[in-house]
């Protein structure tokens, strides 16, 4: 643990804390709608990360991590209505189940060789054969959606995860904060500095030692299962799943965009571009209907080119050019 | 001695001074507004339904004016997203709105029930379908639309007794539907609810297909093999082009093609690509009374206030939209508040005889749902959207069995 503490400057540290103490008292600083905006840069934050460690560090672009997001949904959603199984349990079934899939498609991807922008494609391709199944599966509601309860009785159980805004708001923030942790020590771990050999020379890494297939597994596993992890919150924090929304490509998009931004394999990356990209688009809503232009479709162009903008003057992501001018860059690998 | 101030005495003053403070809220609440947010998909994946209901948004305050209604609409885009929807309540709220519409897709719907029920602000649901959306213990969310297995069970009775008032003679059908969220989800209460219903007719192949593929010539062909009496269709507007097309390209010439419910073959689009062989299509949905005094006047606003559409293309949603802001403005007026709970109260005691779609009046069950709301068989007559049955509210006769394809200009 102390060496996943080894980036932190003293800089960073406090800034690391001030921002972590105005997360803890935003719910008594900031209204209810700023703070679901919080709340959504959190989650994002933590499918981010979750996603970083597969592409930012091992150099494995997914782009159907909405699979696991929905596998670990379903299977927690499925096991409290029709069996009662609270999601702290069926939490782990579903981190089971992922990591099944996440085995059957690394099986394919690395026995295979399937490489690069092919290994992307079989990724696309597993989470469009679910979707298209749960579409088509009566058990798990098929495409009229899977809903769980939302008796005001139960309002208060909250380890059945069916407390209130605050409730999903500090558990939103404890998941930002352990994905951080667990990508910080993973990070300073032998199988960090693995995936990052891999990522950087995958023929170099097989030089050294290093086992490719087994580490690229681990870090499939890992991030599938962190995902679902994810797929449980929103499960229980939303109500009701349907495969168009929560197994759709365009999900898996929505993941990938924070730590693309923020920047790839690095450990603020995700959080820094989760908390620009949600805010900005709130603030695009806002901004336009304040100024009484009513344009559906504005606001999608008007964002678009924001990202273009950012990527072109930060290709690398805003945090390496953001810790460079605050000075907390030093000890970031 | 009376002292006199002006031309009013002290104790008239008085009087009239304490009448006002005492009089029942319902008295003060006739100079406000009720402050409406109104959370439609204008952009996103739901865009064109979001945009249709809008328009009939766009027309409602003119007629709720005139009805005595006092309304303030904030429109406000969902982006058809469920975080946005989420978000977008918490902030209308935020800002004062008192009562939320929306949001035309179930998942949005229930993202948004969410956030009305924690700050206790009613929620009415002007088009969603998913039956549990009101199944669930919502407190503060009614309905003014009919449910999925709803509109199938309507759909299929229609087409039992359009096609007995018609004398036709119908056995066997096919059942085609696009492959997407929204046909496969009918396809599933078809296969549900069908066999419950003892239909004069036995479906002998379903055919699912995709919506995007170029063309339907493959699945047209299959059923022109089994050559049914009956087509049932469940499509939207791109996918009901290309079957018509190719079925006018193979001849394809049923006793009769009906939807049980679906969009698509009323769609603006569908009429420009189609033109005369839009004709001929019955589909049976939840519709606009044409006979309705209140249909007329919302017509006659939506002329004004959208020149550029066509008003029998838009009235499923324009209607629906309405009748949720009269639900809201209705509710506000007898309760003479906008408190949440009060107006919730209000608004769970609606019974609206007079109004827009086809059905009797709108009240709200235990559930929250409206019971009383109609289907009715609309046939494409001369490229117009027309009732055809039940008798009381059709405007013409159905044409059964379907013309031919051959000949239309």
């Amino acid at each position: 643990m102390k060496g996943a503490l080894s980036f932190l400057t003293p800089r960073s540290t406090i800034a690391l804390l001030v921002c972590g103490v105005a997360l803890l008292i935003a719910p008594f600083v900031v209204d209810r709608y700023t703070l679901s905006i919080i709340l959504l840069a959190l989650l994002g934050t933590y499918l981010g990360q979750a996603w970083n460690i597969l592409m930012g560090y091992c150099g494995l672009l997914s782009l159907g991590h909405a699979l696991y997001l929905g596998l670990g949904a379903y299977a927690s959603a499925i096991l409290f209505v029709n069996y009662g199984v609270g999601p702290w349990l069926s939490v782990f079934v579903a981190m089971a189940l992922a990591i099944g899939a996440a085995a059957v498609l690394g099986w394919l991807g690395f026995r295979f060789r399937i490489e690069d922008v092919y290994f992307s494609l079989l990724t696309i391709a597993f989470a469009e054969i679910v979707r298209i199944g749960f579409d088509n599966w009566s058990f798990v509601g098929g495409a009229a959606g899977f809903f769980l309860p939302v008796n005001a009785s139960l309002s208060h159980q909250w380890w059945n995860l069916r407390g209130g805004p605050l409730f999903f708001y500090y558990l939103a923030l404890a998941m930002a904060v352990a994905s951080l942790v667990i990508a910080a020590v993973l990070r300073s771990s032998k199988l960090g500095y693995a995936f990052l050999a891999i990522r950087e020379d995958p023929q170099a890494a097989r030089a050294l030692g290093v086992n490719i297939n087994r580490t690229r597994f681990l870090a499939l596993f890992i991030s599938a299962a962190m995902t679902a992890v994810g797929g449980v919150y929103l499960a229980f924090w939303t109500n009701n799943l349907f495969p168009a929304q929560i197994l759709e490509t365009s999900k898996s998009i929505e993941i990938i965009l924070a730590p693309i931004i923020g920047g790839l394999g690095t450990l603020m990356g995700p959080f820094v571009g989760a908390f620009l990209l949600v805010p900005l688009g709130s603030a695009l809503t806002d901004g336009l209907r304040a100024i009484g232009l009513s344009a559906p479709g504005v606001k999608a162009l008007v964002y678009g080119l924001i990202l273009m903008a950012i990527i072109a003057a930060t290709p690398n992501g805003i945090w390496p050019w953001l810790a460079r001018k605050l000075g907390l860059e030093a000890r970031e690998p | 001695m009376t002292a006199k101030t002006g031309w009013i005495d002290r104790r008239s003053l008085l009087a009239g001074a304490s009448a006002t403070i005492a009089a029942p809220a319902i008295v003060r609440a006739q100079g406000k507004s009720l402050k409406i947010a109104l959370m439609l998909p204008r952009s996103g994946f739901f865009a064109q339904a979001g945009q249709s209901c809008y328009r009939g948004a766009l027309a409602t305050p003119k007629v709720l004016s005139d009805l005595g209604y006092n309304v303030e609409i904030v429109h406000i885009d969902t982006e058809s997203s469920n975080d946005v929807s989420r978000t977008q309540a918490e902030k209308a709220i935020n800002d004062g709105a008192q009562c939320v519409i929306g949001a035309f897709e179930s998942g949005n719907t229930i993202a948004i029930a969410q956030v009305c029920e924690q700050r206790k602000v009613p929620l009415i649901c002007n088009i969603a379908s998913a039956p549990q959306l009101t199944g669930q213990g919502y407190q503060y969310l009614v309905r003014n639309f009919m449910t999925g297995p709803g509109l199938v069970t309507n759909g299929l009775k229609l087409i039992g007794e359009v096609s007995k008032a018609a004398n036709l003679d119908l056995k066997t059908a096919v059942f085609m539907h696009s492959n997407d969220t929204f046909g496969t989800a009918q396809s599933q209460a078809m296969g549900k609810i069908f066999p419950t219903l003892n239909m004069p007719f036995k479906i002998v192949e379903s055919i699912a297909y995709d919506p995007k593929a170029q063309d339907l010539s493959v699945e047209v062909t299959k059923v022109r093999g089994i050559n049914p009496d009956l087509l049932m269709i469940v499509t939207r507007a791109g996918d009901a082009i290309k079957l018509t097309r190719d079925m006018v390209r193979q001849k394809l010439q049923p006793k009769a093609i009906m939807s049980p419910g679906s969009p698509g073959l009323y769609d603006e689009e569908f009429f420009k690509a189609v033109g005369p062989y839009a004709d001929g299509f019955i589909y049976n949905l939840p519709w606009f009374n044409v006979k309705s005094q209140m249909t007329q006047a919302l017509e006659a606003s939506f002329k004004k206030t959208n020149p550029n559409h066509r008003f029998d293309l838009d009235g499923f949603n324009a209607g629906f939209t309405f009748e949720a802001l009269l639900v809201a403005a209705d509710a506000f007026k007898r309760a003479g508040s906008g408190d949440g709970e009060t107006l919730m109260k209000a608004i769970k005691a609606t019974n609206i005889k007079d109004h827009v779609m086809i059905g009797g009046p709108i009240m709200f069950n235990e559930k929250g749902d409206n019971p009383n709301i109609g289907s009715a068989s609309v046939q494409n007559i001369g490229q117009k959207p027309t009732v055809v049955y039940p008798a009381d509210v059709a405007v013409a006769k159905p044409i059964l069995p379907f013309p031919a394809w051959q000949g239309r200009k």
